[in-house]
């Protein structure tokens, strides 16, 4: 294919040749190229299907605004990646490009019949043809839309890329690298003050990589480029960040920005981040993001071929290529006519420069003659022709009276457009900044601002080179100025640069009905001028409205190229001036931004803390199966070779009662509360009674909130007068401490007694048997350990295998037992040393699970579980734990409230099956009788259901309203495969007169 | 003291070395503001009386995290004798030995406050040497203290310690690989 690129134009001359593939055929580009200036440069302009009506689509702009040029690369290994703007896919080396949204080929598509329909697919479509049957919503309608909807392909892999993100602060952050950008970098660089300068394209300079006429300070544009970009990379205050998007600005001057690491290179190092979103606070901003060139509407102006005219001239001088070879202009504004210029000087055809206004300046006039490119003034563009390239273009004079005349045929291979230039006000959108509306220009500028933030340049309305440089040098000098820091606004000297004037037109002028032709306002949803004079007419008056029923401004551009000529359309429909119409909100991201980005390191391990026990290592090394507690992995049970979960949770079982089991209980919350005032403070956080405690002994503690349900509970040891440890449940640690700390420092700051989270301080190892205290008499020093001197719920301090611990007679199975604390670091050494000992009794380590079963056949209940915010402490059999002669409580006065006495409130009760094979769901609903109507009435649900061994049948415990008088009932459990019948009983299952506990 | 974890991440320039810290005796000192002149008696010297400041003596470090809160840091054979110290004292207050809940990691190089950007959102370059502060690193809770220009000490509660591990892994590849 013969090449469009010009030798000696453009910034890419010496660059090397780089081999890219689209749509699997082989093409060459140059380093530095982006896919769609390498497409150009091999003639390539049909590059996707249009949405809707699978139009043939090519490649409308040069920059991040792109709705048509959308495609799909493929990196290998799972890095897929849907609607990558081709503008600004930096091409390398091996690079796979396909075309989307079109079967079987690009160039020969079914979906294109929809073009032909178009009057079945016109605006509110979805509304209007997706109603009834009801019964088609499902079957017929929804897999339609499904099949429909969206652009390219989702992946289907996991990503294998990572990502990064970072914090940064800095005096000044200036969003975009053009000239206004730099002179604000520069005059603010100079004074010392930390800047950050970020821009979206991969080489710093925006407008001016593309502009070759200006010269700056007595040099050509690119000579002051180059020296601007040098002196800011020698300030060491100054960070360049190019390939760098900024996609949000979010409140008191946080903005994000999106840079892209890797995807241009072509061998990419190991375990290098693809993206880092960083995270910027920064004391001023300075927004120089430029301006939007907006298309001009008219019949066929999404034919391949058809393109902006800045984007013309953007390949050509920047990239060295050539769109056609013979090039029609339609413009409203004077910019489209350097472009025409410039093409000329390099050697391609101009066919006309047709401009709509009635009269243009006489000097463009001038060069036009000169170049003898011919010109016609006051004429129109009517339609276009050609299959999937533009062949030739349809123009008509206009009469003064605004009468269309006879239309003339005239051929090109490309139609370049202008319909004048949009600020970006996205950024400044997002702040909230209000936007006023320039009637005679049609467009938004910036108005007042929230932040402190300011706009300069072509994104505030002020454009030109001059402009730029005076606007954006007075912003960097002030910004820093406002902080303290001496900066000058140099001032930027700006020869042969053309003034430029433009009017806007919401269509071209046609001799042809207006609600027949296809005259496209958004490219890539496929919105026409029609569907919004349809909408209007149907009845919808808001812009939002509008944008919602036609979908204009709904892709993935955001209406970067549709919004304002689309407002100037529903505008002149409704009669109404376009601010009454509005705009429509501009929201974060500024550019479609990857999952990956956002998560940044926060992925596979990192997703999320996982919490280990210092005994972790061991489980795992066991090959314990572990189940996730709050952020906590812990072990669920140890299975030995061939058993499965129940036969090794009963296995657990048996050994607990009948020798020795061992547990890893350092999960559970501790805090120790410490002051003269720290019974006080017991007794007012928790139910129970504490002044009474001696030092030395435990007490089951139960918390409630100020509500009277129960929030929490655990054994307390009173270590002295002035010292309790605390435990709470696994999930709850964080809340228990965070809700004590409230009352301490709101309620009662006159107590004096502090809280100190010493959860990680211990590994706790729970022994429980009745062997538990033969194994530990040997290994422990300074506790007599005599059931007389050291009775269940005592607890001392002493040795242990000769590191320091906290002894707990405690048992949360009604074992024998104790909980053995010792510092952490100490943990899996002692664990390992009492395995090692405990061999002669067998001693079996178990899990979360076999805990479960044999707390719940003592009837111990686990909060969370069995309780679910709505359980008060009779609720739940607790009432014994209630200190009755207590002045006060958090909850005590919420229990008397006279719904809490009711006697049909749920309450606790132990559930027998009829068939002792059976095991309950836990949650499975209860009712008394199976045979009433739909709906039944739900009496209560199971909260607990388990296999026990040493009964030889399942048990469960159950909340079923008032419950307790129903000992010996009979309740029905639907479950899945039948309803069965249960007996309502008490809730400890084993051993009721705690003959174990004090064996 | 972290699993999993290698003794250090080195990047390869020298610009960057995380590694873990020897071991320390470590207490939560909590005792009304008033009555830190007697608690000096116990500590060893004057008690940091400004938060976020920090004091030294005798090999101890103390590290005010609140108006009432003070992070003691001590050679590890001191445990005993510091306990000691502080029961003697007449004020009210509280200390709690937490030598095990946390562990240190040291964070040092040129490259030190850029692979702690990756995850902490406060303007380290403002941080005066010599300061301290509670403050959040990615989602685990840290202490951070700046203890010379380019060398910080994370304190993390040991079940965390993975976590900040991991995300320090992956900033220092950032590093070595100058992206």
């Amino acid at each position: 294919m013969t090449s469009f690129r010009i030798p000696g134009k453009g910034r890419l001359t010496a660059a090397a040749p780089v081999h890219f593939t689209f749509d699997g055929q082989p093409f060459q580009g140059v380093a530095g190229d982006s896919l769609a200036s390498a497409l150009l440069a091999n003639g390539v302009h049909l590059v996707g299907r249009s949405f809707k009506y699978h139009r043939p689509r090519g490649i409308l702009s040069a920059g991040s605004e792109e709705p048509n040029a959308l495609v799909s690369t493929d990196r290998g290994q799972g890095r897929f990646e849907p609607n990558t703007r081709a503008t600004m896919l930096e091409l390398y080396d091996g690079l796979a490009a396909t075309s989307q949204n079109r079967w079987p080929s690009l160039r020969r598509d079914v979906g294109a019949v929809n073009d032909a329909l178009y009057m079945l697919f016109s605006a509110g479509f979805y509304y209007k043809t997706f109603m009834w049957p009801k019964s088609f919503w499902t079957k017929v309608y929804e897999p339609f839309i499904r099949n429909a909807a969206g652009l390219g392909p989702a992946p289907v892999a996991v990503d294998p890329d990572v990502y990064a993100s970072r914090f940064a602060h800095c005096d000044l952050l200036v969003v975009g690298g053009g000239p206004a950008g730099l002179a604000a970098a520069l005059a603010a660089g100079r004074s010392g003050a930390s800047v950050i300068l970020c821009d979206e394209q991969a080489e710093l300079g925006g407008s001016l990589l593309s502009e070759t006429d200006a010269g700056i300070d007595g040099r050509s544009g690119w000579g002051w480029l180059d020296e601007t970009r040098a002196a800011l990379a020698a300030l060491p205050n100054v960070t360049l960040l190019p390939r760098t998007t900024a996609i949000g600005y979010y409140h008191q001057n946080f903005l994000g920005l999106c840079q892209r690491l890797t995807d241009h290179l072509t061998v990419v190092p190991d375990g290098a981040p693809r993206e880092r979103l960083w995270k910027v606070r920064a004391k001023r901003v300075v927004l120089a993001q430029g301006s939007i060139e907006k298309p001009l509407v008219f019949a066929g102006n999404d034919r391949p071929g058809v393109m902006l005219a800045g984007a013309a001239r953007a390949y050509l001088n920047r990239y060295g290529v050539a769109v056609g070879r013979r090039v029609a202009i339609v413009t409203t504004h004077d910019s489209a006519w350097l472009a025409a210029f410039d093409l000329a000087r390099a050697g391609v055809a101009v066919a006309a420069i047709v401009d709509a206004r009635g009269t243009v300046p006489a000097g463009l006039v001038a060069r036009a003659e000169a170049l003898r490119i011919p010109t016609r003034i006051g004429w129109t563009v009517t339609d276009t022709a050609g299959r999937l390239r533009v062949e030739s273009v349809r123009i008509n004079p206009v009469a003064a009276d605004g009468t269309v005349g006879a239309g003339q045929t005239l051929a090109c291979d490309a139609l370049l457009m202008s319909g004048g230039w949009t600020p970006s006000v996205h950024l400044f959108s997002h702040t909230k900044g209000s936007l006023r509306w320039q009637e005679d220009r049609q467009m938004f500028t910036p108005g007042e601002t929230v932040e402190d933030g300011c706009p300069v340049g072509a994104c505030a309305g002020r454009f030109g080179l001059a402009a730029a440089l005076e606007d954006g040098a007075e912003a960097g000098r002030a910004a820093v100025a406002a902080l303290g820091f001496t900066a000058e606004a140099t001032a930027h000297r700006v020869t042969d640069e053309t003034p430029l004037t433009g009017t806007s037109l919401r269509e071209l002028p046609t001799d042809r009905d207006p609600s027949r032709i296809k005259a496209f306002v958004d490219f890539q949803n496929d919105v026409m001028a029609k569907d919004i004079r349809l909408a209007v007419r149907e009845g919808f008056q808001s812009i939002e409205h509008i944008k919602r029923y036609t979908t204009t401004g709904m892709a993935t551009d955001q209406g970067k190229i549709s919004n304002i000529n689309g407002l100037a359309i529903a505008a002149d429909a409704l009669k109404r001036p376009a601010p009454a119409v509005g705009l429509t909100t501009f929201r974060p991201p500024y550019t479609p931004t990857t999952f990956g980005a956002f998560a940044g390191y926060n992925r596979g391990d990192l997703f999320e803390v996982t919490r280990k026990t210092p005994i972790d290592g061991w489980a795992e090394a066991q090959g314990a199966v572990f189940e996730p507690v709050s952020l906590w992995r812990r072990a669920w049970y140890f299975p030995q070779a061939g058993e499965d979960m129940h036969a090794a949770v009963a296995r657990e079982c048996a050994a607990v009662r009948s020798s020795l089991g061992m547990f890893d209980a350092s999960t559970l919350g501790k805090i120790e509360i410490v002051g003269p005032d720290a019974a006080e403070f017991m007794n007012r956080m928790y139910t129970n009674a504490w002044t009474k405690l001696a030092p030395g002994r435990c007490r089951y503690g139960l918390m409630l909130g100020e509500d009277g349900f129960i929030r929490d509970d655990g054994v307390i040891g009173r270590l002295a007068h002035d010292r309790f440890h605390v435990t709470t449940t696994t999930g709850g640690a964080a809340r228990v401490l965070a809700m004590m700390e409230d009352y301490l420092q709101t309620e009662w700051p006159d107590l004096k007694v502090w809280l100190t989270s010493t959860t990680e301080q211990w590994a706790v190892i729970a022994l429980q048997g009745p062997n538990a205290r033969k194994l530990i008499e040997p290994l422990v020093e300074g506790i007599d350990l005599a059931d007389s001197a050291f009775p269940h719920m005592a607890v001392a301090e002493g040795r242990i295998c000769g590191v320091p611990t906290r002894l707990f007679r405690v048992s949360f199975t009604g074992e024998l037992g104790f909980e053995i604390n010792v510092p952490a670091r100490h943990g899996r050494a002692v664990w390992e040393a009492l395995h090692e000992a405990g061999q002669r009794f067998g001693i079996t380590p178990y899990g979360t699970e076999t805990m479960h079963v044999l707390r719940a056949e003592k009837g111990y209940i686990i909060v969370g579980q069995d309780t679910d915010g709505t359980l008060t402490p009779d609720d739940s059999g607790l009432g014994w734990a209630v200190g009755k002669t207590k002045p006060d409580f958090v909850g005590k006065r919420s229990l008397t409230r006279p719904d809490m006495l009711v006697p049909h409130r749920k309450q606790l009760v132990g559930l027998l099956t009829e068939d002792p094979q059976t095991v309950l769901e836990e949650g499975a609903q209860i009712v008394l009788d199976p045979n009433q109507p739909l709906p039944m009435k739900m009496v209560g649900h199971v909260t607990s259901s388990y296999w026990s061994a040493a009964l030889g049948r399942s048990i469960a415990l159950a909340v079923v309203e008032g419950g307790r008088a129903r000992q010996g009932e009979t309740v029905h459990v639907p479950m899945p495969d039948r309803v069965h019948r249960a007996t309502v009983t008490g809730t400890v299952f084993f051993d009721p007169d705690n003959t174990r506990l004090s064996a | 003291m972290v699993p999993h974890a290698p003794a250090s991440l080195l990047v390869r320039n020298g610009a960057l070395s995380v590694r873990l810290a020897d071991e320390v005796a470590r207490f939560s000192l909590r005792l009304a503001p008033a009555d830190t002149g007697q608690a000096a008696a116990a500590f060893g010297g004057p008690l940091p009386a400004r938060i976020g400041a920090m004091s030294q003596s005798n090999g101890r470090t103390a590290l005010q995290l609140g108006p009432d809160e003070w992070q003691i840091l001590a050679p590890p054979g001191d445990v005993d004798a510091l306990s000691a110290a502080f029961a003697a004292l007449p004020v009210p207050h509280s200390l709690v030995d937490i030598s095990h809940r946390e562990v240190g990691i040291v964070v040092e190089g040129a490259a030190a406050t850029l692979a702690l950007r990756s995850a902490i959102a406060f303007d380290l370059e403002a941080m005066a040497v010599g300061t301290g502060c509670r403050t959040l690193f990615d989602k685990a809770q840290i202490l951070l203290i700046r203890e010379a220009a380019d060398r910080f000490r994370i304190e993390v509660w040991r079940s965390f310690a993975d976590h900040v591990w991991g995300l320090l892994r992956a900033a220092s590849r950032e590093i070595d690989l100058d992206l």
